[in-house]
């Protein structure tokens, strides 16, 4: 029994989950819809598969099992509950939502209708943070003791326009540092307290944010997320305990280096990928594996939300200048 | 040749004792006149070791000398400094100026009293890619610095640095202050208030050994500081000083001590570092002569060490009331 996918969005998310649905065991991406539709064009041609109209028409599609929303992430909540409404399975790119109660709403809509939701967390599925996961579980680095991680891509000033206004997008810290919240409730649990720092809407197209968290017996964390790295994509972090210690770095990690000859060959959002099977292929082969009733480890709407809700905790301490208790919601 | 000026080492209980007293032989414009140290056997060994003249009491040290330099244990800083102001002596004390506030108000307001220059021991700031950010931050090439990250992670250095009455505290108060001096000076402002999570998870110690500092400065700025304990006893090297630096106009890393070999050793089980980079503490010894000779304010004031002392003190009280903490507060 094959899962038929149709994609909201034609953008980064939206081509890049539409070109691996494509390529899924399991699956089959059948539709495509954007704003306006004609966007979706390249994607649709890729995949050889047909462009909706409206999300209305897409959700209606009696071919359609599972909506991916990859829309700008102010329209998540509304695209998602549409989907939901109309008994689809829905996977959100994240951040779920800009709000926790637009995240609360595409909850009750999913579990209320009976479908699943599922969030693209996908950095649990990139290998290096999979690897700690794994080694901090099983105890190899003993008690943590402190954990810095950092996230930066380029300066939102060539995005489009929605992603360039915080209010639409939710800003550095929602949609860049998310990653890392979401990797350490991974990694560590809910933590205390929370402390952040964000140059949000200060400093144009530029964003810089720090955070520090803590758990109750450790570790203490600190993450920067930046849209001031000019030189591209950067995933770093360490994670150490009283018995060792973990680094990465994106930078000193890629196996293969290309130099064009008249200088870069321009931006990219990330760097090109080094693996058989990317963390996007794997991400849906879990989630398809989840939706046919088998084993899987797809991040859940509720995690999803959880990890929207520090995002908005960390955002809630930056602009009071306050240490912020941590409750997760529900 | 020009002027000497008589310079005597006092105590020999830091880690960086042997480094200052072969910085102060290395210099043409210094006599150095010894050693003093309160544990007989050490000093004699290391008087032996350095072919340093001994002196047995500090009031012989102080009479042949001019200036001291002084090495001692955090909590000892004031009362050399006291006893060599008193004798009409400048002094260079090594970091943290003192363990509390009050005692370096003291060391502050006795060399004044005395008519005597004190200065603090922050070599960082003599590091060419440092001199060279500041250059580049003062000839406006980063535009406004909106951010920076600053880390300063080591081991824990053993000895007397785990113990709380001659330490004054654990990593926060060892490794606080380098980077918040340099922060402060590159961008020729002050920090106003503080938040810190300090804890202690990694040696086993009484005092603290992690510790993630975040500062406001009066500009607009933030800045945050890594100063754990937390590379194990397998890194390569002591730690490292960097400095990640988000402006307007571009975003800068330092790091001070990345001029190394790397050694795989096989005969010590291990890789380390092999620096050839600059010596840093010469050159910052030097300033320190040369002003006083020259009858200049010396480069780095006891002024500047009690501000980077108080950024400690106030991660300390914000960490224990879990609230950031103004440094007016102290």
């Amino acid at each position: 029994m094959t899962l038929r996918f149709g994609v909201i969005g034609a953008g980064f998310a939206g081509g890049t989950h539409a070109r691996v649905l494509a390529r899924t065991p399991g699956a089959e991406v059948v539709a495509i819809t954007a704003e306006p539709p004609e966007h979706a064009r390249p994607v649709a041609d890729d995949c050889r598969i047909r462009i909706e109209p409206s999300v209305a028409s897409l959700c209606a599609a009696d071919d359609v099992d599972v909506i991916v929303v990859a829309s700008p992430t102010y329209l998540h909540a509304e695209h998602a509950v549409a989907a939901a409404r109309a008994g689809k399975h829905v996977f959100c790119e994240k951040p779920l939502a800009l709000s926790l109660e637009q995240g609360r709403a595409m909850v009750r809509a999913c579990e209320g209708a009976g479908v699943t939701l599922a969030v693209g967390h996908v950095v649990r599925w990139f290998p290096e943070y999979v690897r700690a996961k794994q080694l901090l579980d099983a105890g190899e680095l003993g008690r943590p003791g402190i954990a810095t991680l950092t996230r930066g891509s380029f300066s939102v000033a060539t995005a489009r326009p929605w992603y360039q206004d915080p209010a639409l997008s939710g800003g550095v810290i929602l949609d860049l540092m998310l990653h890392d919240l979401d990797v350490l409730r991974w990694w560590f649990g809910e933590p205390e307290r929370v402390y952040g720092k964000r140059l949000t809407g200060r400093a144009g197209a530029l964003d810089y944010a720090l955070a520090t968290l803590r758990w109750p017996d450790g570790p203490i964390a600190h993450l920067e997320a930046s849209w001031a790295e000019h030189d591209g994509f950067r995933t770093a972090f360490e994670v150490r305990g009283d018995k060792g210690m973990l680094v990465h770095d994106s930078r000193a990690s890629a196996p293969l280096a290309t130099q064009m000859a008249g200088g870069p060959a321009g931006p990219a959002m990330i760097p090109m990928t080094t693996l058989h099977e990317t963390p996007y292929a794997r991400q849906m082969r879990e989630l398809v594996a989840g939706l046919s009733g088998g084993e899987s480890r797809f991040v859940t709407g509720r995690e999803g939300l959880r990890s929207l809700a520090l995002a908005l905790t960390v955002i809630e301490a930056a602009d009071s200048g306050e240490v912020v208790r941590w409750r997760p919601p529900e | 040749m020009s002027r000497r000026l008589r310079v005597g080492l006092i105590s020999w209980a830091h880690v960086h004792s042997p480094g200052l007293a072969d910085a102060l032989r290395s210099l043409d414009q210094v006599e150095l006149t010894g050693l003093y140290d309160e544990e007989p056997e050490r000093s004699r060994a290391a008087a032996a070791e350095r072919g340093l003249a001994l002196h047995e009491d500090l009031g012989s040290l102080l009479a042949a000398s001019e200036a001291v330099v002084i090495g001692s244990t955090n909590a000892d800083h004031r009362r050399y400094t006291e006893a060599a102001a008193g004798a009409g002596l400048h002094v260079l004390s090594e970091k943290p100026l003192a363990t509390t506030v009050a005692d370096g108000r003291a060391m502050v307001e006795a060399c004044r009293r005395a008519g005597v220059q004190l200065a603090t021991a922050f070599p960082v700031r003599e590091s060419r890619a440092i001199l060279a950010l500041r250059d580049a931050i003062r000839g406006g090439a980063l535009g406004r610095v909106l951010a920076i990250r600053g880390t300063n992670p080591g081991r824990y250095p053993g000895s007397w640095f785990g113990d709380r009455k001659l330490a004054g505290g654990g990593a926060v108060m060892d490794h606080t202050v380098h980077v918040a001096d340099l922060i402060r000076w590159l961008l020729g402002d002050e920090v106003v208030r503080v938040q810190a999570e300090v804890g202690s998870y990694l040696w086993g110690l009484d005092v603290d050994d992690c510790g993630i500092i975040t500062m406001d400065l009066a500009g607009g700025a933030f800045a945050s500081i890594d100063c754990s304990w937390s590379r194990p006893r397998t890194y390569p090297t002591w730690g490292t000083v960097t400095l990640h630096v988000v402006g307007e106009r571009a975003t800068t890393d330092i790091d001070v001590f990345r001029q190394v070999l790397v050694r795989y050793d096989d005969s010590a089980g291990r890789v380390r570092h092999e620096p050839w980079g600059e010596d840093l503490n010469g050159r910052m010894i030097a300033g320190f002569v040369d002003a006083i000779l020259a009858g200049r304010p010396v480069p780095i004031s006891g002024e500047d060490g009690l501000r980077a002392l108080e950024v400690a003190i106030a991660a300390y009280r914000s960490s224990e009331l879990g609230r950031p903490v103004a440094i007016s507060e102290l």
